[in-house]
Order: structure tokens, then C-alpha cells, then sequence
């Protein structure tokens, strides 16, 4: 069974007083993870920068591994970020309205995460605005699309209605179809099309004015 | 202090956090923070830290992972402050 987890942190609502005290970033990043901050290449990305990047690739895994084991629950330091390998980009650059994977991983973070016997791969990336992850259990992100759109509204329902919309919107450009998004038991996004269960997982997260989607596509599924 | 004190002190707690303040007023020890009260997870981590601070106590990883719900907080705080008594 495949999956896909994402998330989004909108930095404008991160406390970066609060991020750098032990008590706070302890709960989040395990020892290693404290560790692995004192890589002089890490070290180029501000520290808050850093746990909140982990933070979000930490919660796209729980989403990709919660869809495998519905009985998971979500523990920041037993999710562990190995291997972090940074881009040659200053996260700092302008904050487009709109935007999506390429497929290609220049400007990305990207790394290994372990949950036990499980490890995946995320992608990030990083604005002045946000930090985006998404996971996938190959090192391959060809088929893994994932974006992100700004939004006018903080308000959850707003967030949440203009997640779908970002994600249907995207995913009708590759299915045609009557697509609708369905909410399965434990939570994440089942994708119908013509009434259908299309079986592509797919993930939505927002924060703050921004929302963000992620879907794995197989050739075999957009071909039949 | 008794359970109904600490639910009432929790609402304090959880409140800047959630915009469903009718939700918020009605909570019990059932409502999960996040499906109910809309709780962002990235805020998870500010009610454990502000919930130490209320309640003088220290909450470690494990207790940590087991506050979704209004009824678990209150096992956590209530067990974290019999330790530290």
C-alpha cells in the first residue's frame, strides 16, 4: 500500500523566543537530532529554521506511516531525522502566490527519516514565509507531486476548504473525471473519481494563510 | 486539586489556541484536541510547555505523546503533580 504525508508551518506564527528554549525544542528534536544541528553546513540555516523543518518532516511522516497503522500516535522524538543534506539556495528568496514540485530536487532539503523499522525520504523547502515536507518511502519523488497556495483567510474551514480545492484542482489537471475528496475514518483524504476510489494517496495540511497538498500518481493510474 | 478544577484551568490553557471558543466552553474529558477544538499540531507543543507552567510541573516525552484528549491532559497533570508533591 503506497502513501504520502505533507506538511506546512507558516513562520510568521512561529514564536522564535519559544523555539529556542531547551524545554521547547527537547519536545520535539531527540539527542541526535540536537546533535546533528552542529554540522557547520546545518548551521548555516537559523536555528528555528531547523526545528521547525524537522518538526514538519517529522509530522509528514506520522501521516505517511498513520495511513499504514491507524493506531499510530504522533511522537515528534521517536520520528528521527538522520540525514539532512542542504541546498545551495538562501531561503530567503520571494514568497510566490503559487507553488509545486518540478520533480527535481534543486533548491530542496532533502534526507532520511526513521520511525522504528520504517525509513523514508522527504523533500522540503523553505521560504521567508514557510517550510513545506513531504515524505515518500522512495528515494524517487518522481511521482510525488505536492504544492503550495497562499490563502485571504486563517479562519480553519477557509483552510481547510481551500486545501481540497488546491488538491483537486491540481489533480485534475493530470485525471479527468469528476474528482471529489472523501475523509476516511482515520483522517486523511480518499481521492474518488465517477464515484470511484481512485486508491492515490493524497495529503493536505495548512497553517496560518497558507495550504499545502501532496499525491502520488502512478503512471499505471493515469493511463487507465 | 480535583479533575473538574484542572478541566476548568485547562480551558484557560487551551484557549489562545483554538478559535472554536463554543467548542472550548463545552469541553469534557472526551474532546480531542485537534479534531474537535481544531488545535493546530504544531501548537501541541505550546500547551505542553504553558500546561508546565500553570501546574508547576515537568512533562516528560512519553507523558507527552498521550495529551490529545481533554481526559489524558488531566491523567498527565494530575500524575505529574503527585510527583513532584
Amino acid at each position: 500500500m503506497r502513501s504520502t504525508g505533507n506538511d506546512i508551518v507558516a513562520l510568521a506564527l512561529v514564536n522564535n523566543q519559544r523555539t529556542g528554549q531547551f524545554r521547547f525544542y527537547s519536545k520535539i528534536l531527540s539527542a541526535s537530532e540536537q546533535e546533528l544541528y552542529y554540522q557547520p553546513e546545518i548551521q548555516q540555516l537559523p536555528f528555528e529554521n531547523y526545528v521547525w523543518l524537522l518538526w514538519s518532516v517529522k509530522e509528514s511522516a506520522y501521516k505517511y506511516l498513520k495511513r499504514l497503522d491507524p493506531t499510530l500516535i504522533f511522537s515528534p522524538t521517536n520520528i528521527i531525522i538522520q540525514h539532512i543534506v542542504i541546498p545551495g539556495v538562501s531561503f530567503d528568496e520571494p514568497v510566490a502566490a503559487q507553488w509545486e514540485s518540478t520533480g527535481k530536487d534543486d533548491g530542496l532539503y532533502h534526507g532520511k527519516v526513521v520511525c522504528g523499522l520504517r525509513t523514508l525520504y522527504f523533500r522540503a523547502k523553505i521560504n521567508e514565509a514557510w517550510i513545506a515536507s513531504v515524505v515518500n518511502e522512495d528515494e524517487c519523488f518522481d511521482d510525488v507531486s505536492w504544492g503550495v497556495k497562499s490563502i485571504n483567510n486563517a479562519g480553519y474551514k477557509y483552510q481547510s476548504l481551500e486545501a481540497r480545492l488546491a488538491l483537486i484542482n491540481k489533480l485534475s489537471e493530470l485525471l479527468p473525471g469528476d474528482l471529489r475528496i472523501e475523509k476516511s475514518p482515520v483522517g486523511y483524504p480518499v481521492i474518488v473519481n465517477n464515484g470511484e476510489e481512485t486508491g492515490v494517496p493524497a495529503s493536505l495540511a495548512h497553517d496560518g494563510y497558507f495550504v499545502a497538498y501532496s499525491f502520488v500518481l502512478s503512471s499505471d493510474i493515469v493511463l487507465a | 486539586m480535583d479533575r473538574k478544577t484542572i478541566l476548568t484551568e485547562l480551558k484557560k490553557v487551551l484557549a489562545p489556541y483554538t478559535e472554536n471558543k463554543e467548542m472550548l466552553d463545552g469541553i469534557n474529558e472526551d474532546t480531542d484536541l485537534m479534531r474537535d477544538l481544531k488545535i493546530n499540531s504544531a501548537n501541541l507543543v505550546d500547551i505542553i510547555i504553558d500546561a508546565e507552567s500553570t501546574y508547576n510541573i515537568e512533562i516528560d516525552f512519553d507523558s507527552a505523546d498521550r495529551m490529545y484528549k481533554v481526559g489524558s491532559c488531566i491523567d498527565v497533570i494530575i500524575e505529574k503533580m503527585n510527583q513532584s508533591a
